[in-house]
């Protein structure tokens, strides 16, 4: 029995539909991250299945339990604000207390568990404390915990490292999935960071205009994204997406694009679309089959790895990105595809044709 | 330099100008009748206390004889009037305002400005025929009628700030609390009052003071015995005379009260909400 | 020269008991047609220095100098620099048109032009008539951003001008700002929490952490050769690996918590005399795993699409390797790892300092 399902949410604001009909469910034990721009409907969705959407339509079934009518306080349900919204006049073990409080739960019991759960979230010597004497990272880890001590049946994260300084972001990736996992708790956890999304979750819902466009593993997305909206949001940098000319060969598409040629094993789509990960480009010092001219325009350091934005003689930005120090800005060079790189999709239908080029060509 | 000085002295005039009618009143409260009047003003004399103490006793020897005074209990109706029906004004709007605040119902802005033009219309073009529906039903000279009358005053000022208060506490923090498993009343009375508690202070304090400063409504609907200190004071414009001594004193004593409550109110509304349980 | 600050201080409530340093002692050059970034978490000075060299903050002490002159008496209209706000600031009452074009009110034909070529170049050319109210914050933000940077003005100053932008538009957006305010050859200071801003938009960075200057370099300065343990720890994702360690006879050796030596490590070259307590600091890139070394538990390997994050438990501390492929290393599992020890940046643990960097192996 999966811990949540979902079947065909829709929320409208007005005239303006934000979910439409969203269906996908989470398996016991298993954390799957809502990922999508600002503004798409992560939180909206967060607060429906929490209870707080009045506006939400659908089903919403929790551990068996139809819950799609109950109020917030019988849902069972444990969430982390991404504003951490903790009771500032409470001190940090009564605002991790809470749920407890209202469990019924008897002081002795409630005292171990909270000081339990403080002690593995390190902050077990700041639980007397008001939440304005504490530190973001404390805020933040107060809410985590008031989310999780009432072992609920489901726990919504909406975006919680959001506010939090890089470093303990940075902390936050590696050890909030082990502390998930360590409870076997089902969550679900919204996030804008594709790397977070990649972290944290089992499997990952990219939600586009109302919907879910993708809801696979991490890698999968990333590797073989469905949609030209999947592709362009979920990496960064962003996937390069360069308008193609493809006529059909073969059985296939053969397909030119910035200078370079691929072919696919696949339809002939209606509005070509070449896509490629920054780090399926190469840069050679030399020319050769299956390269293509280019300048190096800038080069940014960025998350161990170097990333070149540099323009063809074609006029066609590229970004690659690699691990050691590129040459220089202004420097001439040569660019090819890994082996295997690249993408075909549709503009029009906005689908992924193919993942998988089978053959490259050098263009004259 | 000079600009210090020009503001320095732009300063003082105004303090003047403001404070200069309460200064009188002080002075007069401790000169006779006899000092009051003389021309041109008195400023050295010896001041004397028996303003005060008659009003405090309960009588005062005039030229024409003994003359009851009742101010004490006009004193006391005052603190009545005042705080029952600031009592009923929170009771009633202080749930009102947390409606106004969280659940945008339709007309809800329509009928909040309403409420508060209440409060801008001139008491004296209802208090006429409200004192003719009373005389009805009997509440004429009752402290219902008058604590349910002053609802006019207090009832749209605890609305309006309080709901002000609620709208700034993060509706977040009462979600948080019900999805723990509280209810939502649980989350008015546990959270969202205690957040929004300096400003439902300071909107009671303030209405106080309004309810206490009230004239048109306490003169046409109360008489002798339930008159609040406003009315009250008329008492010393005798047939023998006008008592200017005691009425600066009875002014004096009447002002302490919301005096007080001015200025310890106003640290509660500089105190503001940055408690930092959101981020910030 | 362009902007010069001296020795600035912002001191606030002072004589009283919560009197709070915002910034102490701030020294600062930038060139003309230089883009600085001043960069540091909340609460370390940087909005306070940038609203000081546009007026809105008074200087408790030190100078700051725009082409020489001086400006930190002025009031702000006087100092000819153009600013965009964190709050984006915009009028209320005019159309986006008027708020971006508000500057060139008198040069009617030629301004219209130039606001829609800046509004296009931030893809707000739709929402040209509409009012601020309705539009969302990432609109207002490139509005309040267009509005400073169709001005030329001696500096331009950005508070945090593109927070608000989803990721992809966000990465665009920054290649045509970079570009246009070269173009112009316009000198340019911007106020960034987000590294990667940094890092993209800025010639040099001024790194702060509670009112100080820490260092003041090219990213790769502040990448490679980072002054002092914050930088070095705060510039970088993952953040940088740190071992405590006591310089020996032969090179370091490494402590655990209760300082027993774990791991030695030859160097050839000592930085510090031998007994010194000091912190290596070693690059995730530059960790190796299968390496004799040491060995360490795996806690977490997680694959980010174009990188390998591995996080080991050694001696009771955490460290991390970055690769560019799959690892096949379960959590749980003992590996070996290693690292070259030319590649080890050496910083004194009392002060913080660095010793040395690492090496062109």
């Amino acid at each position: 029995m999966s811990a949540l399902d979902v079947t065909s949410l829709s929320v409208g604001f007005g005239d303006r539909q934000v979910l439409r009909g969203v269906s996908f469910d989470v398996g016991a034990g298993e954390t799957v991250v809502l990922f999508g721009p600002s503004g798409v409907g992560k939180t909206v969705m967060l607060r429906a299945i929490a209870g707080l959407e009045p506006r939400a339509r659908g089903r919403i079934v929790l551990n068996g339990r139809d819950v799609s009518a109950a109020p917030p306080e019988a849902r069972r349900i444990g969430m982390a604000f991404q504003n951490f919204a903790l009771y500032p006049h409470m001190t940090a073990f009564e605002n991790v207390a809470s749920p407890l409080n209202a469990q019924g739960i008897a002081a002795p019991a409630m005292g171990e568990r909270v000081r339990a759960l403080a002690r593995l979230l390190k902050i077990d010597h700041v639980l007397e404390h008001l939440p304005r004497q504490l530190s973001n990272g404390q805020k933040q880890r107060t809410a985590l915990a008031r989310a999780l001590v009432g072992e609920p049946d489901l726990v919504l994260f909406d975006d919680p490292l959001r506010n939090v300084d890089a470093k303990l972001r940075y902390e936050m990736r590696i050890e909030l999935p082990r502390l998930l996992a360590r409870r076997a708790t089902p969550s679900l956890y919204v996030t804008q960071d594709f790397r977070e999304a990649m972290a944290i979750g089992e499997r990952v819902a990219v939600l586009v205009e109302g919907g879910i466009a993708q809801l696979a593993s991490g890698a999968e997305v990333y590797e073989r994204p469905a949609t030209l909206a999947v592709a362009r949001l979920f990496g960064d940098p962003p996937m390069n997406l360069v308008p193609a000319q493809a006529e059909a060969r073969g059985g296939g598409v053969l397909v030119r694009a910035a200078g370079l040629g691929f072919g696919f094993a696949t339809e002939m789509p209606d509005d070509p679309i070449f896509g490629i990960r920054p780090e399926g480009l190469v840069l050679h010092r030399d020319s050769g089959p299956g390269r293509t001219a280019a300048k190096i325009l800038a080069v940014t350091p960025a998350s161990e790895q170097y990333v070149v934005l540099a323009r063809t003689e074609g006029g066609i930005e590229l970004l690659l990105s690699r691990e050691t120090p590129p040459p220089s800005e202004g420097t001439e060079v040569w660019i090819g595809a890994a082996r295997g790189s690249g993408a075909l999709f549709d503009r029009t239908s906005g689908l992924c044709m193919s993942n998988a080029p089978v053959m490259e060509e050098a263009v004259a | 330099m000079a600009g210090k000085a020009a503001r320095s002295l732009a300063k003082v005039l105004v303090v003047l100008f403001f404070m200069f009618p309460i200064f009188w009143i002080l002075v007069m409260s401790f000169q006779t009748n006899g000092e009051i009047l003389s021309l041109p003003p008195k400023l050295v004399f010896t001041p004397t206390l028996l303003n005060y103490a008659s009003l405090l006793v309960g009588h005062l020897k005039t030229s024409v004889g003994m003359l009851t005074i009742t101010f004490m209990r006009n004193v006391m109706n005052s603190f009545i009037l005042s705080a029952g029906s600031v009592a009923l004004a929170l009771v009633l709007g202080v749930p009102a305002a947390y409606a106004f605040a969280r659940f945008k119902f339709r007309f809800s802005e329509d009928i909040a400005f309403t409420l508060l033009s209440l409060k801008f219309a001139p008491a004296l073009l209802v208090v006429l025929p409200v004192a003719l529906e009373f005389q009805q039903i009997g509440l004429d000279n009752t402290y219902v009628g008058l604590i349910w009358i002053y609802q006019l005053i207090t009832l749209p000022l605890i609305l309006w700030i309080v709901r002000s208060y609620f709208e700034d506490v993060s509706p977040d923090i009462e979600y948080a609390y019900r999805v723990d498993g509280h209810s939502w009343l649980g989350g008015f009375v546990k959270i969202a009052i205690p957040l929004a508690g300096p400003g439902i202070a300071a909107a009671g304090l303030l209405a106080f003071i309004f309810a206490w400063n009230d004239f048109i409504f306490a003169l046409v609907l109360a008489s002798g015995p339930k008159q609040p200190v406003t009315v009250g004071a008329l008492a010393f414009v005798t047939a023998s005379g006008i008592q200017y001594g005691q009425i600066a004193a009875a002014v004096v004593l009447s002002i302490i009260p919301t005096f007080a409550i001015a200025l310890y109110a106003q640290r509660w509304l500089v105190e503001g909400l940055s408690l930092g349980a959101v981020k910030g | 020269m362009s902007l010069a600050l001296a020795a600035v201080s912002k001191l606030y409530g002072a004589g009283s008991a919560h009197a709070v340093q915002a910034v102490r002692d701030l020294d600062l050059e930038i060139g003309e047609g230089e883009i600085i970034a001043l960069h540091g978490s909340s609460g370390c000075g940087k909005t306070t220095t940038l609203r000081m060299v546009a007026g809105f903050e008074s200087v408790t002490k030190g100078e700051i100098r725009l082409r020489g002159r001086r400006i930190d008496r002025l009031a702000p209209a006087r100092r000819r620099v153009a600013m965009a706000f964190e709050g984006y600031a915009l009028y209320p009452p005019l159309t986006i048109a008027e708020n971006i074009g508000f500057a060139l009110r008198g040069k009617k034909s030629a301004a219209k032009a130039e606001v829609r070529e800046i509004a296009e170049l931030l893809e707000i050319g739709p929402i040209l008539d509409r009012r601020p109210s309705g539009l969302s914050g990432g609109q207002q933000q490139r509005a309040s951003l267009a509005r400073a940077l169709i001005r030329d003005a001696e500096l331009h100053l950005l508070d945090e001008p593109m927070g608000q932008l989803e990721p992809q538009l966000r990465a665009v957006l920054r290649g045509r700002v970079k570009a246009r305010i070269r173009e112009r050859n316009y000198t340019a200071v911007l106020v960034t929490h987000d590294q990667g801003e940094a890092n993209a938009m800025a010639d040099r960075i001024a790194v702060m952490e509670a009112g100080r200057l820490e260092q003041f370099g090219t990213p790769d300065e502040l990448h490679e050769r980072p002054a002092n343990l914050f930088v070095a720890t705060f510039f970088g994702e993952p953040p940088m690996n740190t071992l405590p360690a006591v310089a020996s006879e032969d090179g370091y050796d490494v402590l655990d918590e209760d300082a027993a030596v774990v791991m030695r490590v030859p160097a050839a070259e000592r930085a510090a005399p031998k007994g010194t307590r000091v912190v290596l600091g070693l690059r995730p890139r530059r960790l190796e795993l299968g390496g004799t070394m040491q060995q360490g538990t795996v806690v977490s390997n997680q694959w980010l699409g174009n990188q390998a994050h591995v996080a080991l438990e050694v001696a009771g501390r955490m460290l991390i390797a970055v690769r560019p492929a799959r690892v096949a290393a379960r959590v749980g599992e003992t590996i070996g790892l290693g690292f070259d020890p030319a590649h080890l940046h050496v910083f004194d643990a009392a002060s913080g300092a660095a010793l040395a960097h690492r090496r062109e192996a």
